[in-house]
């Protein structure tokens, strides 16, 4: 067995005598761009509200509850699906989260939330994970939209335009204020969290 | 002039001047008026105000903004009456009708303080729990003590614990944990008896010191409710809320005002005209 990587390792090493070094790099350029291109789209295939909602745990709990908010259905019809919110956009932080939510796939087989009553009874720790990530990056994902700096206040409810301008005098981030948007907020969040 | 028309002249004066010391009723025609928007609060007292993950200004309050710096626009109040009518809120039923305005108008002289209320009371109420009282209509004022007295108005008097909140003993009433509310309030039931009492370890509707009368009456839809307290003092401002139960409404399902402030003779919300 031994002798026989020996051996591939030694015509890998080797010149190729046969094949014009023109055509290798033709060969190997497609072969990139195919594999590349295959691993991107199957990765922004686990980035679309189908494959989000194709697991019962997501269609059935927050899922509905997000249908019934403004980043689902509003005035101007923008949309703001999941990945969106939950997924960072850049290439490298994106590769860090969907390695991170490969974890996920344990919870999937173990059944932690596979039923209404386990969710509910996870919800606060899972809410608590997202709200940590949102914050530690700085609200991030709501940013790729969102801005201070794109933001009318004048065209804003009295309200909301004295709580921004308090959450930037205050250098406050989105999620700071903007938890349960989206989702049910969960049972018992802790003071530091309200 | 005969002895007897001397006489009726005489007891005619007397009579006019002992009305005018009585009710030294402002010329309300030039006083102004200040729309002021009560609504229906659902279960939101003091603790709810003050929780962050329930009531996002509370960062706003906490720096010293008042609920009508962010609530009152456009000539009425912002909320979200959706939220507030939404069984989350109002465990019973809201209203039809969340919120209406009451016209304000105060005046003064040397010894009183007049504040003239002006609304349509609504029907369509959810909870009918006063018999007597089609309207009742309140007046408080928080004294400095009052925790934010500034700021919210009746709130600092209205706990998740008080009478008729969701799960609450029924026998508690207002109360606040410093300070003092002065509270006036009138009913609708004839021969009622006007309130002259207080808010503090727990309400009392006597004893108060506000030497408080009030006249209501409707007309059409319309109740005109005018309220004669001692006058606190010219060039005072004072902070005050209004609560109004109206369709036979009682404890918490009342339309209430958030906290607004009178000048005497100063600027205020609502500014007391010299009589």
């Amino acid at each position: 067995m031994a002798s026989k990587i020996a051996t591939l390792w030694g015509t890998l090493k080797k010149p190729s005598a046969k094949y014009s070094l023109i055509a290798l790099l033709t060969v190997g350029f497609f072969s990139g761009v195919f594999f590349w291109g295959g691993f991107n789209t199957a990765m922004e295939a686990t980035n679309t509200l189908e494959f989000c909602i194709s697991c019962h745990e997501m269609r059935d709990n927050v899922y509905q509850e997000y249908k019934q908010t403004i980043h689902y259905s509003n005035r101007t019809g923008v949309r703001a699906i999941c990945s969106d919110c939950h997924v960072p956009k850049d290439w490298s932080h994106k590769m860090v989260r969907k390695i991170q939510a490969s974890a996920e796939l344990w919870g999937k087989l173990m059944g932690t939330i596979d039923t209404k009553e386990k969710f509910e009874a996870n919800r606060l720790r899972l809410a608590e994970h997202e709200w940590a990530r949102m914050k530690s990056v700085d609200s991030r994902e709501c940013r790729n939209c969102h801005s201070f700096e794109g933001m009318d206040t004048e065209k804003q409810k009295l309200r909301a335009a004295k709580m921004h301008k308090i959450a930037q005098d205050d250098k406050q981030t989105c999620i700071d204020c903007h938890k349960g948007i989206a989702h049910k907020k969960p049972q018992g969040m802790k003071e530091e969290d309200e | 002039m005969n002895r007897k028309q001397i006489s009726m002249v005489l007891f005619g004066t007397v009579l006019a001047a002992g009305t005018q010391l009585a009710y030294a009723a402002p010329d309300w025609t030039k006083v102004p008026k200040r729309e002021v928007s009560v609504f229906h609060p659902g279960t939101t007292p003091i603790e709810w105000v003050g929780k962050k993950s329930d009531h996002s200004g509370t960062a706003g309050l906490k720096k010293g903004e008042t609920c009508v710096g962010c609530h009152e626009e456009k000539g009425g109040l912002n909320f979200n009456f959706k939220r507030l009518a939404d069984k989350e809120l109002e465990p019973k039923g809201a209203p039809k009708t969340m919120t209406y305005p009451v016209a304000v108008q105060a005046a003064y002289d040397a010894s009183n303080l007049y504040i003239r209320l002006t609304f349509k009371s609504p029907s369509g109420g959810a909870d009918k729990g006063d018999k007597d009282n089609e309207v009742k209509t309140t007046v408080m004022f928080p004294d400095a003590k009052v925790p934010q007295s500034a700021q919210v108005g009746c709130w600092a008097a209205c706990h998740n614990d008080a009478r008729s909140m969701p799960n609450a003993d029924d026998k508690k009433t207002k109360y606040v944990k410093e300070g003092t509310y002065e509270l006036m309030q009138w009913k609708s039931a004839k021969g009622a008896k006007v309130a002259d009492g207080s808010v503090s370890t727990d309400r009392k509707m006597e004893g108060g010191t506000l030497g408080a009368k009030a006249e209501g009456t409707k007309s059409g839809d319309t109740y005109t409710v005018t309220f004669t307290r001692k006058n606190p003092g010219e060039g005072k401002v004072i902070p005050f809320g209004l609560a109004i139960h109206s369709d036979h409404a009682s404890a918490r399902f009342h339309h209430v005002s958030l906290g607004y402030t009178l000048g005497v003779g100063a600027d205020g919300d609502v500014k007391a005209v010299k009589q």
